[in-house]
C-alpha cells in the first residue's frame, strides 16, 4: 500500500492556494523593491526573480520530500535533533556575526546557512514523535518537563544568538503538541502561573534594551517616532494610507518612498495593504485562512497520531508566523523580525515552508492507508 | 479549479465551525461522562479521551485562529477604513514638503550682449552618514580633494544621521574628483551658482552674490530684486532619505536680465591701461571712467585694486570698493574747468583777456596762496594751460560765492549723480552759506571740495556735450527672462544746460590748448585731437587732518576728438610714487585709453596720423610742463599764520617760516583782492549773442542705442566709388563700422552692398592706391 502512492492523492488544493499567496508575494516583492538597490539588475539578480528561483526550488523539494515516508523521518528524528543541537552549538562557536547577531555559519561552497530555521522543522517532528509516543490518557508533569526540555535547549541556544523572534517560533509546536497531547487545564493554569512569575525576572535579566524598547513601544509608537517606534509608526501609516482599495501596484507612497523599513521582507504585508487596500489585505487573510484550515483538515484525516501531531506542529509554526507578522504590521504585536511565510522574500523561509508542506503532503497522501 | 477548491474549503470550514459549536455544546456532557468513566476504568477512559479530546482540541485551535484573524480584520477596518483620512494625511505630511525653488538669477550683459554675469549649475556634495561604511576614511579622502582638514569633514559627517552638507557649490574639477572616489553615502545635488566668465573684468560694477544668491555689491545689489526673480513653490514628494520622487511644481520666475551700457572691450582697454599705469606709478589705487558725453552712458568703469567676483570671499574690503563711485578726493586743478566755464558763461572774462598773475602769489581774505611757479601776465587761456592758481582765484573772486556755488551744483557736484550703483557718494560741496571768506579762493582751484570720478567725468562731458549736463547711467535697460535679445531703446535722462554752446566751444578750444601747449602734453593722441585738464591734489593725512607732503592724487579729465567728442575719460591715481603730477601720470593713461577706445569705436581721424609735430610735442614734454596749481604751498602753518595776521593787522605779517619761503622766491607780491566787477572791465557783450541757456538747443543724443538683436541687423550700404571720408560717413549713417584698407576710392567691399549683417559686423572696404 505504501508503495502505491500517487500524485492523484496529492493535495492540489493546498498547493494551489499556497502558490496563489506566493505569487502575490512575488508581485509585492517586485513592487516594493522597485526603487531600491534590490531591484537593480546591474548589481545582481533582482529580488523578485531570486524569490521565484527559491519558490521553484521549494516546490521541487516539496515533491521530493512528499515521496519519503514520514515514518522514516520520525524514526530518525533523534539523529536530526542531535544534529540540530550540534549545528546551533557550531553557530555559537564559529558563527558569523552580522548586524550584531551571530546566526549564521559559512558552509563551504554554499554560502551562509542559518541553522535555526531548520531546527524548527526538526523540532516539529521530534515533538510529534515524543508526544504521540505517550500512550497515556493524560500528559504527566514529567512528560511536560521532557517536552519542554526538547524545545527548551534549542530555544535558549537561539535566544543567545540573539534571535528572539526565531526562538519564539519553537514554542508553538510545543504548546500545540502538549495541548493536543491532552494536557489538563489545571496543568495549564499552573504553567501560566509559573510563566507569570518568571517573565518579570526574564525581563530584567535576559532581554536587551532594544528588545525591551520594541516590546514596549508597539503599544505607544508615538512615544519614540524616530527610534524603535519608527517602524511601527510607518507601518501603520502605510496600512492606513491604503484605504479601501489601495494605492495600486507600485503606487504606495510609503512603500516606494522607503519610509517603510524592509518592505520586501518583514513588512511586506504593510506594503501589500498600502498598495491593495482593505480589500486586498482581507483577501490575503482569507487565502491564509483557507490554507491553514486545509492543513487542519489534513491533520484530522492523518493516518495516525504522529501524523496529526506533525501537521498541527506545522500549522502551529505557520499560524505563529502569520499572526505575529501581521499583528506587528497592524500594531497589535511587537516588532520581532519574523517573516511572513510564502510572501516575505527569503530563501530560508521559503525552503522551510515548502519542506514542511512536503511532509504534510506525504501525510495527506497516506490518509487512506489505515 | 481555484474556484471550486475555494468553495470546497469554505464549505469545509463552515461545516467544521458548526461542528465545533455542536461539539462545544456537547462538551460539558462529555466531560461529565469522561470524569465518571475515569473513576470506573482508567484504561477505557484514556482511550476515550484520546479519541475525542484531540479532535475537540483541534477545533478549539481552529476557533482560536479564527478569532485572531477576526481581530486582525477588525484592526484593518479601523486602520484602513475608519482612520483612513488621518493616515493619508500623515503619509502626505511626511512625504511632501513645500520647497522653495530658487529662481534663476538674471544675466548681466554688456551693451553688445556679451554675458558678464550668469548663473550656472554646479554640484553640491552632501552625505547620508548612516550609509557611509567608514566615515573616517571617507572624510580624509574628501578632505584631500577639497584641501581642508579631515577633521572638518568628519565633523560634518558626524553631525547628522540622515543628511549633512559636505561642500556647497563646488567647481567642476573638485566635484568630478569627489565623484571619481565613488564613495558610498556621498551624493550630489545640483545648485545654481553665480559665475562671472570674465573674472575681474568690471568686478566692482557687477558686484557679487552670496551663497543664497543675494546681491552684495554693484549691479547685483542695486538690481537685486529685479534680477533675483520670484521663487517657485515646489510640492516635493520626498522619501525617507529626503530624495525627491515625483513633484508638483509651480515654476519659479526667473529674474530679469540687466543690460549695461558698459562695452566689454572698452572696459578691457580701460582696465589693462589702468593696471599698466598702476604698475608704473606704484599708485595705491586708481580709477578710469569712460563715458559717452552725449548720452551719459558709462562705457567703462575701472577701479583698482580689484577682485575676482567668483571668489570674492578671499578679497579685501579695499578691493571690493568701487572707488570711482564711492570715493571722493579733492580734484585740484581739474576743477578750474568749473571756475573758468562759469566766468566765461557769466561774461566776466574772455579767453583772450589778460590776467595779471602777480608773479605767483595772491592774498585771499587773509590767506596767502602761491602759484607753483611765478607767472606774470597770462591770458585766461594760458591760465588754464599753465594751471595758474592765482589766475583761477582771480576769476573765482569775480564770480563770487553765490554764482560759484550755483555752477558747482549745475555741473553735478554735491549730489549723487544717480548712477545705478550702490554706495554712491554725494561728494563734498558745502553750500555757499557755510563757506568761510577764503573758501572761494580754495574752491576756485579745486580745494575744499570733494568729487568722485563719476562726477568728474560728467563735468568733462558737460563741456564735451556743448554745455548740457547729462546724468551718467550704467544700466541700459532690463529684459525679460528667456526673451530673445532685443534692442533696448535709450530714453534721454533729465538733461540740463549748464553753460551755453558758445562757452562750451570756448572751453573745448582752451582745453585742447592745455593738451597741446600746457600741462596735458602727454595726452596728445595720434590721429585725433584731444582736450583735457590735469589735476594734482595733496591728500589730507587722516592722522593729522592736514595736507600730506608725500601723498598726492593725480587726475586727468578730458575728451576726444575735440570737435565731435566721442568719449569723455577721467582717470585718477591715488598716491603714485615719485612722479605725481596729474599731467605726467594721468595724461599718458588718458592718452592710451583714448587712443585705443577711439580706434575700437572706429571714430574717424580728425588729425593726421603720425603727425610728427604733434608727436614731438608729446615726446618733448618736460616735467616742468606738468606742474600745476597744487596746494603744497598752502601748508597748514602758513595758512593759519596768515589768517591770524589778517585778523590782527591790515598788512600781512610774515612769519619766519613763511619769510624764508618768500625770500627764496624773491618776487612774491602780496596783494589784496578787489571784487571782480570793479577790477576788470567786462567784455562788451555782443548784441547778437542770444545763446541763453534756456534757448540753447539740447543736442540730440547719438549712439544711444544698445543693439543686442542678432536678427535684424543693419544692411551693408553701397560704398564702392566713394572716398574714404564719405565711405565712413555713409557707413556710420547705416549704423555699420568699416575697416579701411588702403586709401583713395573704394574698389571692393565685403559683405556686399544690400546684405543684412549682424550688429557689430565690420564691413571691410578696400580702397584703390
Amino acid at each position: 500500500m505504501r508503495k502505491n502512492l500517487s500524485f492523484r492523492d496529492f493535495d492540489w488544493v493546498l498547493l494551489g492556494f499556497t502558490m496563489a499567496i506566493a505569487a502575490l508575494g512575488v508581485l509585492q516583492i517586485y513592487s516594493a523593491s522597485l526603487n531600491t538597490k534590490f531591484a537593480d539588475a546591474t548589481t545582481g539578480t533582482p529580488v523578485h526573480i531570486k524569490q521565484m528561483y527559491w519558490l521553484a526550488a521549494g516546490i521541487l523539494v516539496m515533491f521530493a520530500i512528499s515521496r519519503i515516508d514520514y515514518h522514516l523521518l520520525l524514526e530518525n528524528a533523534h539523529w536530526a535533533y542531535v544534529g540540530s543541537i550540534v549545528s546551533l552549538l557550531a553557530v555559537a562557536a564559529i558563527g558569523i556575526k552580522i548586524l550584531g547577531a551571530k546566526r549564521w555559519i559559512r558552509v563551504p561552497g554554499l554560502g551562509l546557512f542559518q541553522p535555526s530555521e531548520w531546527v524548527k522543522l526538526v523540532l516539529i517532528i521530534v515533538l510529534a514523535r515524543y508526544i504521540s509516543s505517550l500512550n497515556q490518557k493524560d500528559v504527566t508533569w514529567p512528560d511536560i518537563f521532557k517536552a519542554g526540555l526538547i524545545a527548551g535547549i534549542p530555544f535558549l541556544l537561539v535566544v543567545k544568538q540573539p534571535d528572539l523572534g526565531t526562538s519564539l517560533t519553537y514554542l508553538p509546536p510545543l504548546v500545540v503538541g502538549l495541548f493536543l497531547g491532552g494536557i489538563r487545564f489545571k496543568q495549564i493554569a499552573v504553567i501560566l502561573l509559573a510563566v507569570a512569575m518568571v517573565v518579570p525576572v526574564a525581563w530584567k535579566v535576559a532581554l536587551k534594551p532594544y528588545q525591551k524598547d520594541r516590546l514596549v513601544n508597539f503599544t505607544h509608537p508615538e512615544n519614540d517616532p524616530k527610534g524603535s517606534g519608527y517602524q511601527i509608526q510607518q507601518s501603520l501609516i502605510a496600512v492606513g494610507n491604503g484605504g479601501l482599495f489601495g494605492r495600486g501596484v507600485a503606487g504606495g507612497t510609503q512603500t516606494q518612498g522607503m519610509f517603510l523599513p524592509v518592505t520586501h521582507t518583514d513588512f511586506i504585508f504593510a506594503a501589500f495593504a498600502e498598495e491593495h487596500g482593505f480589500v486586498g489585505a482581507t483577501a490575503v487573510l482569507l487565502l491564509y485562512f483557507i490554507v491553514l484550515m486545509r492543513l487542519i483538515q489534513n491533520a484530522q484525516t492523518a493516518p495516525d497520531r504522529a501524523g496529526t501531531m506533525i501537521t498541527m506542529g506545522v500549522v502551529a509554526v505557520l499560524v505563529f508566523h502569520i499572526l505575529v507578522n501581521i499583528g506587528m504590521v497592524v500594531g497589535m504585536m511587537p516588532v520581532t523580525g519574523i517573516p511572513l511565510p510564502l510572501m516575505s522574500y527569503g530563501g530560508s523561509s521559503v525552503m522551510f515552508t515548502f519542506l514542511a508542506l512536503g511532509i504534510v503532503m506525504n501525510i495527506h497522501m497516506r490518509r487512506f492507508v489505515n | 479549479m481555484a474556484d471550486t477548491a475555494n468553495c470546497r474549503s469554505v464549505i469545509c470550514f463552515f461545516s467544521q465551525f458548526q461542528l465545533t459549536k455542536n461539539e462545544l455544546a456537547e462538551m460539558p456532557e462529555q466531560k461529565k461522562k469522561s470524569t465518571r468513566t475515569d473513576a470506573d476504568s482508567p484504561s477505557k477512559s484514556s482511550r476515550n479521551s484520546k479519541n475525542s479530546n484531540p479532535k475537540i482540541r483541534i477545533y478549539f485551535l481552529a476557533g482560536f485562529l479564527l478569532l485572531w484573524l477576526c481581530a486582525i480584520g477588525y484592526r484593518l477596518v479601523v486602520l484602513q477604513v475608519v482612520r483612513y483620512g488621518e493616515f493619508t494625511q500623515r503619509a502626505s505630511r511626511q512625504q511632501q514638503r513645500t520647497v522653495e525653488v530658487s529662481p534663476r538669477r538674471g544675466v548681466i550683459y554688456d551693451r553688445n550682449g556679451h554675458e558678464l554675469a550668469m548663473t550656472i549649475n554646479v554640484d553640491s556634495v552632501f552625505a547620508v552618514p548612516s550609509e557611509i561604511p567608514d566615515q573616517a576614511n571617507a572624510a580624509s579622502l574628501i578632505a584631500q580633494v577639497l584641501k581642508v582638514e579631515p577633521k572638518e569633514i568628519l565633523a560634518k559627517i558626524q553631525g547628522s544621521r540622515n543628511f549633512s552638507w559636505i561642500a556647497r557649490k563646488l567647481d567642476a574639477e573638485d566635484s568630478n574628483r569627489i565623484r571619481a572616489l565613488s564613495l558610498k553615502g556621498i551624493y550630489f545635488q545640483k545648485e545654481s551658482k553665480r559665475f562671472y566668465p570674465k573674472r575681474e573684468l568690471a568686478a566692482q560694477v557687477l558686484g557679487y552674490v552670496g551663497l543664497d544668491d543675494e546681491g552684495l555689491g554693484g549691479i547685483e545689489r542695486s538690481f537685486d530684486e529685479q534680477m533675483r526673480g520670484r521663487p517657485g513653490k515646489m510640492l516635493v514628494s520626498v522619501d525617507a532619505r529626503q530624495r525627491s520622487l515625483g513633484r508638483v511644481e509651480k515654476q519659479p520666475e526667473s529674474g530679469q536680465s540687466i543690460v549695461l551700457t558698459i562695452d566689454e572691450k572698452i572696459q578691457y582697454i580701460a582696465e589693462r591701461e589702468l593696471d599698466r599705469a598702476m604698475a608704473e606709478s606704484h599708485a595705491e589705487a586708481g580709477t578710469v571712467v569712460v563715458q559717452n558725453p552725449h548720452t551719459g552712458e558709462i562705457l567703462a568703469l575701472a577701479s583698482r585694486p580689484t577682485f575676482n567676483p567668483n571668489a570674492f570671499r578671499t578679497s579685501t574690503p579695499q578691493a571690493l570698493k568701487n572707488r570711482a563711485v564711492s570715493d571722493i578726493y579733492e580734484p585740484g586743478s581739474t576743477f578750474k574747468i568749473v571756475t573758468l566755464s562759469a566766468a566765461l558763461e557769466e561774461k566776466l572774462t574772455r579767453p583772450d583777456e589778460v590776467i595779471d598773475c602777480q608773479m605767483g602769489s595772491i592774498m585771499v581774505f587773509g590767506r596767502k596762496v602761491h602759484d607753483h611757479k611765478p607767472f606774470g601776465n597770462l591770458t585766461v587761456s594760458q591760465v588754464l594751460q599753465k594751471s595758474s592758481d592765482v589766475g583761477a582765484i582771480k576769476l573765482g573772486l569775480r564770480l563770487g560765492d553765490q554764482r560759484m556755488d550755483q555752477y558747482i551744483r549745475a555741473f553735478g557736484f554735491g549730489t549723487q549723480t544717480g548712477l545705478e550703483l550702490p554706495g554712491e557718494t554725494r561728494g563734498m560741496a558745502k553750500p555757499a552759506s557755510r563757506w568761510t571768506k577764503s573758501s572761494i579762493g580754495s574752491i576756485a582751484m579745486g580745494q575744499e571740495v570733494g568729487v568722485s570720478s563719476v562726477q568728474l567725468v560728467s563735468m568733462a562731458s558737460t563741456i564735451a556735450n556743448d554745455g548740457v549736463y547729462t546724468p551718467p547711467r550704467i544700466v541700459a535697460g532690463s529684459i525679460a527672462p528667456r526673451a530673445t535679445l532685443q534692442t533696448v531703446v535709450f530714453k534721454p535722462a533729465q538733461q540740463r544746460r549748464v553753460v551755453s554752446p558758445l562757452t562750451a566751444v570756448e572751453m573745448k578750444r582752451m582745453l585742447e590748448e592745455v593738451v597741446l601747449f600746457g600741462t596735458g602734453k602727454k595726452a596728445i593722441l595720434d590721429g585725433y585731437t584731444s582736450a583735457g585738464k590735469s589735476g594734482t591734489a595733496q591728500k589730507i593725512d587722516p592722522a593729522t587732518g592736514r595736507y600730506s607732503a608725500t601723498k598726492y592724487v593725480a587726475s586727468f579729465a578730458g575728451f576726444a576728438p575735440v570737435a565731435q567728442p566721442a568719449v569723455t575719460i577721467s582717470v585718477m591715481l591715488d598716491s603714485p610714487q615719485g612722479e605725481h603730477h596729474g599731467g605726467e601720470v594721468g595724461g599718458p593713461l588718458f592718452g592710451r585709453v583714448a587712443q585705443q577706445v577711439l580706434a575700437y569705436m572706429n571714430v574717424p581721424h580728425d588729425a593726421d596720423v603720425k603727425n610728427s609735430q604733434r608727436l614731438m610735442i608729446r615726446a618733448s614734454a618736460k616735467q616742468s610742463d606738468f606742474s600745476e596749481g597744487s596746494p603744497d604751498r598752502l601748508s597748514g602753518e602758513v595758512d593759519a599764520a596768515d589768517i591770524v595776521t589778517a585778523e590782527t593787522s591790515a598788512t600781512p605779517a610774515i612769519t619766519p617760516a613763511a619769510a624764508k619761503k618768500e625770500a627764496d622766491r624773491a618776487r612774491v607780491i602780496a596783494a589784496s583782492f578787489t571784487p571782480a566787477k570793479q577790477q576788470t572791465t567786462p567784455a562788451p557783450q555782443p548784441a547778437k549773442q542770444i545763446d541763453t541757456p534756456a534757448a540753447a538747443p539740447v543736442p540730440t543724443p547719438t549712439r544711444g542705442t544698445v543693439i543686442l538683436d542678432a536678427g535684424n541687423g543693419p544692411v551693408a550700404p553701397a560704398l564702392l566709388g566713394k572716398s574714404v571720408r564719405s565711405a565712413i560717413e555713409t557707413a556710420q549713417n547705416a549704423g555699420i563700422e568699416i575697416d579701411v584698407v588702403g586709401s583713395g576710392v573704394a574698389r571692393a567691399q565685403a559683405p556686399a552692398a544690400g546684405e543684412r549683417v549682424p550688429p557689430g559686423t565690420r564691413v571691410v572696404v578696400k580702397f584703390a592706391r
